[in-house]
């Protein structure tokens, strides 16, 4: 299958991350897909608040963003077709707290294809990709490929 | 109010719960905290909510990591003699086997609690302990006591 366009791989992505209810029930949706980075959203809930106190999301959240981001990034790499790809580890550094009533933004993008294993990095962020609240690196299995030819429509352009 | 014991030096379950109840994110997700012998032992409910992977069906790999870390926060602070929110440093997550839609279990180990660092192993489980779905490592920070 040849290389996909921004547009290919955003249809893609967001028939994935819909069928997913976990990532439906905490409002994950696909912001935008610039090459091979994939850029996720969460929107701030009150009900995914860690320190009630302070109002501040809880880190777990961090982690079901960033896994969804960096296994959903894995799709959108140009090296590898796409394929199941179940998360071998998950490593996420915090590196600080995220600002209270601030959505979320994730931004991943393979940065090595192997014939069995992706190598995934990624930053969770509010207002700006230069601060991160978090930094993941992962890797993850390419169990089987699977045809997802017919998902994707012909391109019309870039989104 | 430390949560253990002064008599048997342990929490009370009780006192495991009211400190769940103070993180809305725990409550979401229906975290249970209850003693088991000398150990917390941790459930996450069976929740079609939880799923992300719909064919298999599998849990979301991200909502075991975060059962995990907040399993993780809630034995650090059962083991302080002035309980306060731990904040995380990181966490290192494996993932061993796909997650079906049953109660999760986790135990936690505390390595090693420092003044101001601490490091716990949790592991996570559903049908058998010796068969962990996952097993992770959290640093925290403790904050300092004014």
């Amino acid at each position: 299958m040849p290389v996909l366009s921004n547009s290919q791989k955003y249809n893609l992505v967001k028939i994935m991350n819909d069928h997913i209810p976990h990532a439906a029930l905490l409002g994950i949706e696909v912001e935008c897909i610039d090459g091979e980075e994939l850029t996720l959203k969460l929107p701030y809930q009150t009900v995914l608040v860690g320190d009630s106190d302070a109002g501040t999301l809880h880190g777990g959240v961090l982690t079901v963003l960033l896994d969804q981001t960096l296994g959903m990034a894995t799709v959108c790499s140009d090296a590898s077709e796409p394929s199941v790809t179940p998360t071998l580890d998950l490593r996420i550094d915090h590196l600080r707290v995220a600002p209270a009533g601030m959505d979320i933004f994730a931004s991943a993008r393979v940065y090595k294809a192997t014939r069995k294993i992706l190598f995934v990095e990624g930053f969770a962020y509010c207002e700006s990709k230069d601060n991160p609240i978090a930094r993941a690196t992962g890797s993850w299995v390419r169990v089987a490929d699977v045809d997802l030819s017919w998902l994707v429509p012909p391109d019309k352009g870039t989104v | 109010m430390a949560l253990k014991d002064s008599v048997h030096n342990r929490p009370s379950s009780a006192a495991l719960a009211l400190w769940l109840q103070k993180v809305p994110y725990a409550m979401f997700l229906g975290i249970k905290a209850e003693l088991c012998e000398t150990d917390i032992l941790f459930t996450l409910p069976e929740d079609k909510r939880f799923i992300g992977n719909p064919s298999l069906p599998a849990l979301h790999g991200g909502v075991i990591g975060a059962f995990m870390e907040q399993a993780a926060a809630l034995h650090l602070i059962a083991n302080m003699d002035n309980p306060t929110l731990p904040k995380i440093i990181n966490f290192s997550l494996d993932y061993l086997r796909p997650a079906r839609l049953r109660d999760t279990y986790a135990k936690c180990l505390l390595s090693r609690q420092g003044r101001f660092i601490s490091h716990i192993s949790i592991t996570a489980w559903q049908e058998n302990i010796d068969q962990p779905n996952a097993i992770a490592r959290a640093h925290f920070l403790t904050p300092e006591h004014k």
